[in-house]
């Protein structure tokens, strides 16, 4: 018998550049002043990029569905605003993220790291990992998952989605996109 | 709560109304929190929650980072703060002087039907002292709330303000029902954010 792999597992990520500066300098382009995260361990550098950055305010919140009503607070103020937190975020964010965000079409951008998605395999990761984008859909929350294309251009369009739909957006990131 | 005849959100409500000056964003929390205050003193610069419990106070927090040449005032329940009590630790954490926090202490969760809350007897006060806040204040009277009110907003924030009051359970009409997108963007307008101008119309970014 023989094994063939598939083209999905073929996918080569760019090495030339450094994706989570990629990413952060997208954010910076869209002008966005405020983050406010709940941490993850691909998140503690970027983090510590914002935090030591004049242009942006980072929030350190406790828990993420209040992490997502100071962005909408902050939106609301004239601020844009991203939340940077992990996936779990996604499932304990979904009452403010129907009753707050949805309601009231508040335009947030959503950076979370992908954790048991698979290609991140790590046991206790896993239950989130499945259940994130079923509940995203159920949600009726838009969502990309990062590819193996330039990571500046995909968080640009989804910065540019949540002002053109006046709704939060979801981009799953993996480690590569995200820890610095 | 003690046995003392404590004053109705409305009076506070009405206090209130007497001592905000112009200028200043009001975010007022879920039930008669909104309902009441739109009955009393409707303006562009109320951003009004229904429903989405717990979050007038990081809503609040957030939109105070946001706006910082701007005096800014929340209104959550105790209920609410106690279902986000990190959210206090947060305001704590960014200290926003602008920032003046209002928590109408009932003992009940009103806006369900005056249902018991897990502990109706905390020091608010102390607990907003606790998490970093720079002045916290327990009120029990409509002059009382003037006089903290008149202090709290004269100095630098973050404030809290723990209103002691009845509780009220009869649900208010407010003059119109809320309609989100309305009140998000009459409360946007008077504050003078820039709308965001579609790329279909050459800007694909926030403009004047």
């Amino acid at each position: 018998m023989t094994l063939v792999a598939s083209p999905r597992y073929l996918q080569t990520v760019s090495v030339e550049a450094h994706r989570p500066r990629e990413t952060l300098a997208a954010l910076k382009k869209a002008g966005f002043r405020v983050a406010v995260c709940v941490p993850d361990s691909w998140l503690g550098g970027i983090l510590k990029q914002i935090d030591e950055d004049p242009a942006m305010t980072l929030v350190r919140a406790t828990h993420e569905e209040e992490a997502l009503a100071i962005a909408c607070g902050a939106r609301l103020g004239g601020a844009r605003a991203v939340l940077l937190v992990q996936n779990v975020g996604l499932l304990t964010m979904g009452a403010g993220m129907v009753s707050l965000a949805m309601r009231y079409q508040f335009p947030i951008l959503i950076v979370a790291s992908y954790r048991g998605s698979p290609r991140d395999p790590v046991f206790y990761h896993i239950p989130k990992g499945r259940a994130t984008e079923p509940v995203l859909q159920g949600l009726g929350l838009r969502y990309a998952v990062a590819t193996a294309e330039p990571i500046g251009p995909q968080v640009s369009r989804a910065a540019a989605f949540v002002e053109e739909s006046s709704a939060p957006f979801v981009l799953l990131l993996g480690r590569e996109d995200i820890q610095w | 709560m003690v046995s003392e005849r404590l004053p109705s959100r409305e009076a506070y409500y009405q206090a209130l109304a007497e001592s905000l000056p112009d200028g200043v964003a009001v975010v007022t929390s879920l039930g008669n929190a909104s309902y009441l205050w739109a009955r009393l003193r409707d303006r562009p610069l109320n951003f009004y929650m229904e429903d989405a419990m717990g979050l007038a106070m990081p809503v609040t927090l957030g939109l105070a980072l946001a706006q910082p040449g701007r005096k800014v005032v929340g209104v959550e329940g105790d209920g609410g703060l106690l279902m986000h009590l990190g959210a206090l630790v947060t305001v704590g954490a960014m200290a926003p002087e602008n920032l003046t926090l209002l928590v109408v202490q009932n003992g009940v969760h009103a806006a369900s039907g005056g249902q018991a809350l897990t502990n109706p007897d905390l020091d608010l006060a102390a607990l907003a002292r606790w998490a970093g806040l720079r002045n916290a204040e327990t009120v029990r009277s409509a002059d009382g709330f003037r006089a903290a009110f008149r202090t709290a907003f004269a100095g630098r924030g973050p404030s809290l303000l723990a209103l002691a009051t009845e509780p009220d359970l009869e649900i208010v009409t407010p003059p119109r029902p809320f309609n989100p997108i309305v009140i998000k963007q009459r409360f946007m307008d008077a504050l003078g954010v820039p709308d965001y101008v579609p790329s279909v119309f050459g800007k694909g970014e926030s403009s004047s």
